[in-house]
């Protein structure tokens, strides 16, 4: 709330201000230059006049009012060298003057495209020739032309010494002359940059709407309106008549489109006066569309302000952003100088003929342009924030990435770790823990002759057989082995059996997928033989033999055979079951162990000895999960 | 009553016996006894010294774990003062933890708490005649070492520069469990050389003196100056 009373005064002061600058009465020559006293013929009728006068609206273009009157031309004093030029200075008139001084025509406005535009205050200075001159008093004719839609307008007249009077005309000429052009030139620039805009965003048809705003302005303003002299007068008089709120219909829709708001179903309506003073000029005759213009025109005009100033208000309230606030500002300078010509013309305020409207427009002009680069600045500025932004971003997730690695990483390591621990656990409890048992349980019998040293030996050399299997060797299973012949040898001896060791070169093929698990399960398989070997059979001679067994395929399958020079074993089936129960129990062991490695296991019996054969798989079986 | 050139050999023979575990003791002195060795034993590190300084041992045995000390400052310090004593680190699991330390201050052998006597005595017989034994996990974890790796694997740091690559062939060989017969066919040399190397092996791993220890971890990256 209080920002709206904020802009509405901030309004208001800008009414204000704007008020008292239309009020201020614009620099005229020295009173002793005026002439005021005429007689007007207007019509037939002749009556006394005293400038600034007013005369109908006629419908005819070559039906003048005279404005007779005379002045003074004091001769220059013998002491002058040169004589001064005197000239005849119009400050302001409608539509069109001649000026005839002593019968002679000196000037012809009509002549002039800027004069004819009744929008434009534009002035007139002629200068007297000398030779017209008279010492003494001069006849002074103004024949005014006028051709609507206001009624003609002649403002009070100078006379005097050309070097007094240029000044206030330059003056004028700057300011309604000069500053509209150039006004309109920057006008016409921002129509190109528009259309380039909008031709490369098409999907922003505000832009569009801007970029055809500022086109009609630019042309309307250079279209030349000399009365006689244009090959298409009822062309231009059309455009001219339509431009203005044609123009302000487009800057609306700009304004709309651009602050955000929602193209409303009505909205072509605002395009109405423009298009019907169209078709008026382009079906009707010249009479009509002036008509027209009073009646649709002006109202157009500001009816389009009016709203434009709320749609800006609207979105100034709801963003405060700088280009809505300028264009708010704009819009009010353009309001307050439309109601003050309009007020002008109706004669409700003393009427100078001086309309505002189409010179403040150029604030609107500068405020769009301002407002224009300030979006696009912006732009940029959100541009080069959003890639810093991105970085920012970019770096957060790369961080958040590592960060989630790692915690992957450490939680895989955990995993791998407490695998391990259950493995090891597993071996400890299968080979070591076993063994001790049996170890606790032989000393408490107290018998002299229990092979405790057997089962410690067997313990210590689980033991090493767990420790020795936690090593990295590579997937090459020969390195295990070379520990097992060691351990194997050394259980052999004190038996007198000989180790026979045939490793063909090439040995083992390497397995990479090879796990310290499947070494144990191996291992444990050939100590079972090399075991039973001692134990049962009364061997003399273990053979163990390791070979690349090379079939159809590239990579043969290593094989290890355990061979014993023994007795056998008795087929399962016969023979005393009792006896028979410890070495089935190993033979189990044997073939569920080969069978978590997937490696095939054999093992043939007979009088002559006994053979454990391993034939290793292709690839070893990665789960710990048939493992039990 | 002829005593065998083995026995006399033996009797000549005069083991320093170092182990704190009473009955581990006996056993080995025990083994060695019957084996007719001359065995001195000592419980403790200051017992070994007292002994060391009495009479110089031509085999010095000694555990690690110590009452009073390290088995390791005694290994160091026989290997300086006495190079000709044969020096053997005792070893309940013939780790490379406790072995490779060993070797490094100067043993040439180990031997398992758990042999068996007859192991026992062959195993110190081998040693005086200038044969070293070795595991195969001991050779696996030399020929590791000698192998360029970014990261040291873990363990006691140990130089293997001066090894030539013969050697390191025939700690491969024992490595993968090859005979010293087989390992002697594939690198072209006797098979009763082969035993001899493995104590040149073991000499070419000591670190001799602190200086040399500390240009060789300067040498190997381990530490900066």
């Amino acid at each position: 709330m209080s920002r709206l009373l904020q802009y509405v005064l901030l309004q208001a002061v800008i009414v204000i201000v704007c008020t008292i600058a239309l009020r201020h009465p614009l620099a005229e020559p020295p009173s002793s230059a005026l002439v005021t006293a005429f007689s007007l013929k207007d019509r037939d009728v002749e009556r006394s006049a005293t400038l600034p006068d007013f005369v109908a609206s006629r419908r005819s273009m070559n039906d003048p009012a005279f404005y007779r009157g005379s002045f003074i031309y004091d001769a220059p004093s013998a002491r002058d060298d040169a004589r001064r030029a005197w000239s005849v200075y119009l400050p302001r008139f409608t539509n069109g003057v001649e000026i005839i001084v002593n019968g002679v025509e000196i000037l012809d406005s009509r002549r002039d495209p800027s004069a004819n535009r009744p929008d434009r205050a534009t002035p007139e200075i002629a200068v007297i020739p000398a030779s017209l001159l008279r010492d003494g008093p001069n006849d002074l004719v103004i024949r005014l032309y006028v051709w609507g839609p206001v009624s003609g307008f002649l403002d009070r007249l100078y006379v005097g010494p050309d070097e007094v009077l240029r000044p206030y005309y330059e003056k004028r000429t700057l300011l309604f002359v000069t500053l509209p052009m150039v006004f309109s030139a920057w006008q016409g620039i921002l129509a190109v940059i528009l259309i380039v805009l909008w031709a490369v965003r098409r999907h922003e048809p505000a832009y569009g709407a801007l970029a055809a705003a500022m086109a009609l302005g630019a042309i309307q303003a250079f279209l030349p309106t000399a009365v006689d002299q244009t090959a298409h007068p009822e062309f231009n008089a059309t455009v001219i008549a339509s431009s203005a709120p044609l123009e302000s219909g487009f800057v609306l829709a700009f304004a709309i489109l651009f602050f955000g708001r929602k193209w409303p179903r009505y909205g072509p309506l605002i395009f109405l006066p423009g298009v019907l003073l169209v078709l008026i000029g382009l079906f009707g005759n010249p009479e009509m569309l002036r008509q027209a213009f009073v009646v649709l025109g002006i109202p157009g005009l500001g009816l389009n302000l009016v709203l434009l100033a709320l749609v800006v208000a609207w979105s100034e309230l709801r963003r405060q952003d700088v280009p809505s606030l300028l264009l708010g500002c704009a819009v009010t300078i353009v309001l307050t100088c439309w109601v003050h010509d309009v007020l002008s013309v109706l004669q409700i305020i003393p009427d100078h003929r001086v309309f505002f409207t189409r010179l403040s427009y150029s604030a609107m002009l500068v405020a769009i342009g301002a407002g224009l680069t300030w979006r696009f600045a912006g732009a940029l500025n959100r541009v080069d924030g959003f890639a810093a932004h991105l970085a920012i971003r970019l770096r957060e997730a790369e961080d958040k990435l590592k960060a989630s690695f790692a915690r992957e990483e450490a939680r895989a390591r955990a995993a791998a770790l407490a695998r391990e621990r259950a493995r090891l656990m597993r071996d400890l409890h299968d080979g070591l823990g076993g063994q001790l048992v049996s170890i606790v349980a032989l000393s408490e019998r107290g018998d002299a002759s229990a092979p405790v040293g057997d089962a410690a030996r067997a313990a210590l050399k689980d033991l090493r057989l767990v420790i020795d299997s936690m090593d990295d060797i590579g997937g090459d299973l020969m390195l295990a082995l070379g520990s097992w012949r060691d351990r194997a040898a050394a259980q052999l001896r004190p038996h007198g059996i000989a180790l026979d060791w045939r490793a063909t070169p090439p040995g083992l093929p390497v397995h990479p997928e090879l796990r310290p698990w499947h070494v144990i399960q191996i291992v444990r398989i050939l100590d079972e033989a090399v075991t039973n070997a001692v134990k049962h059979a009364e061997a003399r001679r273990v053979t163990v033999s390791i070979e690349t067994l090379s079939d159809t395929s590239s990579s043969g399958c290593g094989c290890i055979t355990v061979e014993d020079d023994g007795k056998g074993f008795p087929p399962a089936s016969g023979g005393a079951a009792a006896l028979e129960r410890p070495a089935a129990r190993g033979l189990r062991n044997m073939r569920s162990r080969a069978a978590r490695c997937g490696a095939a296991f054999e093992l043939v019996s007979g009088a002559g000895g006994t053979s454990v054969r391993l034939t290793l798989p292709r690839r070893f079986p990665d789960g710990d999960a048939v493992a039990g | 009553m002829t005593a065998s050139g083995d026995e006399l050999a033996a009797r000549d023979i005069t083991v320093l016996l170092v182990e704190d575990d009473p009955p581990t003791l006996w056993r080995l002195q025990d083994a060695l006894a019957k084996a007719g060795f001359d065995v001195v034993a000592a419980a403790t590190l200051a017992d070994a010294r007292a002994s060391l300084a009495k009479r110089t041992p031509r085999v010095l045995l000694t555990d690690l774990q110590l009452p009073d000390g390290h088995g390791v400052d005694l290994i160091r310090e026989t290997r300086q003062r006495f190079p000709d004593t044969e020096i053997m680190v005792i070893s309940i699991l013939g780790d490379e933890e406790s072995v490779i330390s060993a070797i490094t201050v100067g043993a040439t052998g180990y031997l398992l708490k758990d042999a068996f006597p007859t192991d026992i005595a062959s195993t110190v017989r081998d040693l005086v005649a200038g044969h070293s034994p070795i595991s195969a996990s001991i050779a696996r974890f030399i020929v590791r070492r000698t192998q360029a790796n970014a990261e040291p694997p873990p363990g006691p740091p140990l130089n293997t520069t001066k090894l030539t690559p013969r050697e390191i062939d025939i700690l491969w060989g024992i490595a993968k469990g090859f005979s010293y017969a087989e390992i002697a066919g594939h690198v072209g040399m006797s098979r009763q050389t082969v035993p001899g190397h493995i104590k040149s092996i073991y000499r070419k791993l000591e670190v001799h003196t602190r200086g040399e220890a500390v240009f060789e971890a300067l040498q190997q990256g381990l530490i900066k100056l």
